[in-house]
């Protein structure tokens, strides 16, 4: 039933339908989906935090298909309730039961405004990887302050096997929860040469978790992450079991990481740039580590692709454009810094967008570190509704001539003035917030350049499918007892559950609708693929075609 | 105008900066060095003493933990040094957070109230049990708060930004608001926004404020300029982005057709400090503006 919907909403072009079959299933039956869960022979691990979630999901399941393990994760973006929901309906059978697969492990990205109410229907997750903590959507979520409280609350119905991989570096992270029992599992740099000594002056700077007294870093690495210590009550960073011992940024383009586990020492090359997907990588490799998966099947890193907005690249008459998600302060600041990283100047388009009813604070730019920047962009398009206060940040960030942006809101028409002033062969960066990304990338679809996200989603888990298992057969790692399959319980209530369906997964009926990284977490068969190219589309000569596009420009 | 310079204290930078806040300090700067004059920053952290002879105070908002910090440090260290030199001459801006400390108290959610600057004649109450220690739900928590944008009525020319905050703050007889509220929720959802006293100004408007309201901006400048040069003129600055974003940001909240750009009357902050009406305007925004551009015609 779920699934019907989610098709028919696809075939009216009205979005991804990522929510609505997990909506209608925890309608009907809202104590099936943690009976659903309940069904995967290997348990399942969790991924929280501010940044990072979805790319550290993608490279972690990328390690335990290497590992022979089989990973039901839910796509980039379904990472509430909801979008859970309706991973686990694709993944069942139409009988409502999960098909029997003694290697399927779950992989579940999660909001971490959601953690509560998702928690309840995963009675008893293997581990919980929480990558790190910043200043995200403040008037969604307030300050981290209250984020913390979120997930510490939440962590204490957990049981006390359940292990905590946690992020060394962000003191509030490393000290989540302290007094649990449960076993602890840290990641964190070693290696201090790309670090800096100080906080970045626009970071959170927390403050030490368990005195409230200033902290000092002996390096930072970004924003507020680093080696830290509480000169006032001596509390200090964690020794991180899982460490980066080298690190080797690559240009704008990929990383170079030795990681260090307790049982040896992996050189892996990470195909994206920047030391924030150092630390996905690392968080990775710590999820794996928890679910004993090989040491050789950690260089699986190296195949993962860009998740979509995630340094996406396609290729548009002869230019390379890359969509980069930014959606925070740090997130923003360390995009830019890993496309700018090598000093030469790019073309850019800065997109800054909010969705009507959500999110009216864009605050947080002028906590983006633009001031650094200021003369490497050339010709410089912003974009997105809220383009004019970011016109106003670039003039207040000393950007050469405030007269030489171009201030376009509508995205589309942003993207072809940026497409203009970048001659063929030249790459073309897009870093904005959803909204401008999912204008430009339906214009993209609709003229054959990328495939909508749920089929490319769809594509790559056929890839991995087809692609031959078990490279390295598994000596049957012993289980710990935590993953045991447990007997089946379906359909019975949990207690005292109520399920609150969050008003922001609710499609709205325009053609706007917010992908918000949005993606999909069915596999559909290759049946459901459409052709590439989209009928009535003229893929040829998309930017000289004016009135089409100002047409399809309205449909936006 | 030569080697002119401003003194600025930046209070709490690594607390009290939640929401972009940096960014006013930013504006000053920028609007300082666009005309020629210096400024020095001087950041002012827990246990800092207020140095003597600042010409602008800035603080910005901060979460329920750093303001209890921020409170007690305020009453200990510096209440007495910003009081002083506001009396002096000083200008200073307070939003969010900041603006609710340099009332007389602020009473959290639960536990013992906080003890304000004592600056303004106004105080701050939360309205439920909420960000204290017992966390309820995202849902919870937001009904309690105002969040949106927020439009002001300053005298003959219209503030935008953005409020999120959550309880009211409530005006003594002494407080001046800072002005009317045309949309949104203000101080204590009675109709009035801020506080001004001198050229000291609190306010809940964020986004940051000062980017988007050059003319605030330009206020406090002149303010914290005439300290040491009584009767500088300040140069007026190209605005149009400034402009356009103040714009973008009343069409998106206003109807459409509704408000005309007021056109100031003067150029900002030149002017002794004005007194902004305290009762509702009888007539509509737009007729309001009419006559000022009447008025201003020559």
């Amino acid at each position: 039933m779920g699934k019907a919907a989610r098709n028919g909403i696809r075939r009216l072009g009205k979005g991804n339908g990522t929510a609505i079959p997990g909506q209608v299933m925890l309608r009907v039956d809202p104590g099936a989906l943690g009976g659903m869960i309940a069904e995967l022979a290997r348990g399942c691990v969790l991924v929280t935090g501010s940044n990072g979630k979805g790319t550290t999901c993608r490279m972690l399941a990328q390690i335990m298909r290497a590992g022979g393990l089989h990973p039901v994760l839910n796509g980039e973006g379904s990472n509430q309730l909801s979008g859970l929901a309706t991973t686990m309906v694709a993944h069942a059978a139409p009988t409502g039961r999960l098909r029997q697969d003694f290697r399927a492990i779950g992989l579940f990205e999660v909001d971490e405004g959601s953690f509560p109410e998702v928690m309840p229907h995963i009675r008893h997750p293997a581990a919980i990887v929480v990558t790190n903590l910043f200043r995200d959507q403040l008037d969604r979520y307030f300050e981290p302050a209250y984020i913390m409280g979120l997930l510490e609350r939440t962590m204490r119905s957990l049981p006390p096997d359940t292990t905590l991989i946690l992020n060394a570096d962000d003191p509030r992270i490393a000290c989540l929860a302290a007094d649990l029992p449960n076993p602890r599992l840290y990641f964190g740099m070693a290696d201090t040469g790309p670090c800096r000594s100080e906080p970045d002056p626009t970071s959170d700077c927390p403050r030490c978790p368990r005195c409230g007294g200033e902290l000092a870093y002996s390096s930072v690495f970004y924003a507020h992450l680093g080696h830290w210590a509480c000169p006032g009550c001596g509390l200090a960073r964690p020794e991180p079991d899982i460490r980066a011992t080298g690190i080797e940024l690559i240009g704008s383009q990929s990383t170079r990481l030795e990681i260090a586990t307790p049982a040896a020492t992996t050189v892996i090359s990470v195909p994206l740039p920047g030391l924030y997907n150092a630390y996905n990588a690392l968080a990775a490799v710590a999820g794996a580590t928890q679910c004993q998966l090989p040491e050789e099947s950690l260089q699986a890193v190296g195949e993962i692709t860009a998740g979509s907005y995630r340094m996406e690249r396609v290729e548009v008459d002869g230019r390379d454009v890359y969509l980069a998600l930014a959606k925070n302060a740090n997130g923003y600041t360390e995009v830019l810094r890993a496309v700018l990283g090598d000093g030469l100047p790019k073309r850019m388009l800065l997109g800054l967008n909010t969705n009507p009813g959500k999110q009216p604070d864009t605050s947080w730019i002028w906590d983006v570190d633009f001031d650094a920047i200021a003369g490497l962009v050339l010709v410089p398009v912003v974009s997105g509704n809220r383009a004019a206060d970011l016109a106003v940040r670039l003039k207040y960030a000393g950007w050469p001539d405030p007269g030489d942006v171009i201030v376009q809101p509508d995205p589309v028409a942003a993207f072809q003035a940026a497409l203009a002033a970048t001659p063929p062969g030249q790459p073309l960066w897009i870093v904005s917030t959803s909204v401008v990304l999912s204008g430009i990338r339906a214009w993209l679809r609709r003229h054959g350049y990328v495939r909508e996200l749920w089929q490319e989603f769809a594509r790559e888990q056929q890839e991995q499918a087809r692609r031959p298992r078990l490279r390295i057969r598994p000596q049957a790692p012993a289980l710990p007892a935590s993953v045991q399959p447990r007997p089946v319980r379906r359909r019975t209530a949990l207690p005292l559950q109520t399920v609150e369906l969050p008003a922001a997964d609710m499609p709205s009926a325009g053609p706007v609708r917010p992908l918000v990284a949005g993606s999909t977490v069915s596999m559909p068969t290759t049946a459901d693929l459409p052709p590439l190219i989209a009928e009535g589309d003229d893929p040829a000569a998309p930017a000289g075609r004016e009135a089409s596009i100002e047409d399809r420009g309205a449909g936006l | 105008m030569t080697a002119m310079k401003i003194t600025i204290g930046y209070l709490y930078p690594d607390m009290m900066s939640t929401f972009g806040d940096r960014g006013n300090v930013e504006t000053v700067r920028r609007r300082c060095a666009w005309r020629g004059i210096g400024t020095e920053i001087t950041e002012l952290k827990l246990g800092d003493p207020i140095p003597a002879g600042l010409d602008l105070i800035l603080i910005g908002g901060g979460g329920e933990a750093q303001q209890r910090l921020v409170a007690a440090d305020l009453h200990k260290v510096k209440a007495p040094g910003i009081r002083d030199a506001v009396a002096g001459g000083t200008a200073a801006l307070a939003v969010g957070g900041g603006f609710e400390l340099f009332g007389r108290f602020c009473q959290p959610e639960r536990g013992a109230e906080y003890p304000g600057v004592d600056l303004f004649d106004c105080w701050t109450i939360r309205r439920s049990t909420l960000l204290g220690d017992d966390y309820g739900t995202i849902a919870q928590a937001k009904a309690d708060r105002v969040i949106g944008e927020l439009v002001v009525q300053w005298d003959d020319r219209l503030l935008v930004g953005f409020e999120n905050h959550s309880g009211g703050t409530y005006l003594g007889t002494a407080a001046q608001p800072l002005g009317l509220v045309l949309t949104g929720h203000g101080n204590s959802g009675t109709g009035t926004e801020g506080v001004i006293l001198d050229s000291a100004v609190g306010t809940n408007l964020r986004g940051p404020c000062l980017p988007k309201n050059p003319a605030l901006a330009d206020f406090l400048i002149a303010a914290a300029v005439g300290r040491l040069h009584p009767g500088a003129e300040l140069m007026p600055l190209r605005d149009e982005l400034e402009q356009a974003a103040h714009d973008d940001c009343l069409q998106r909240v206003l109807p459409a057709g509704r408000i005309r750009r007021v056109r100031p009357g003067r150029a900002a902050g030149t002017g002794p400090a004005r007194q902004p009406r305290l009762t509702r305007p009888q007539r509509s925004p737009q007729r309001a503006s009419r006559t000022t551009d009447a008025a201003t015609r020559p």
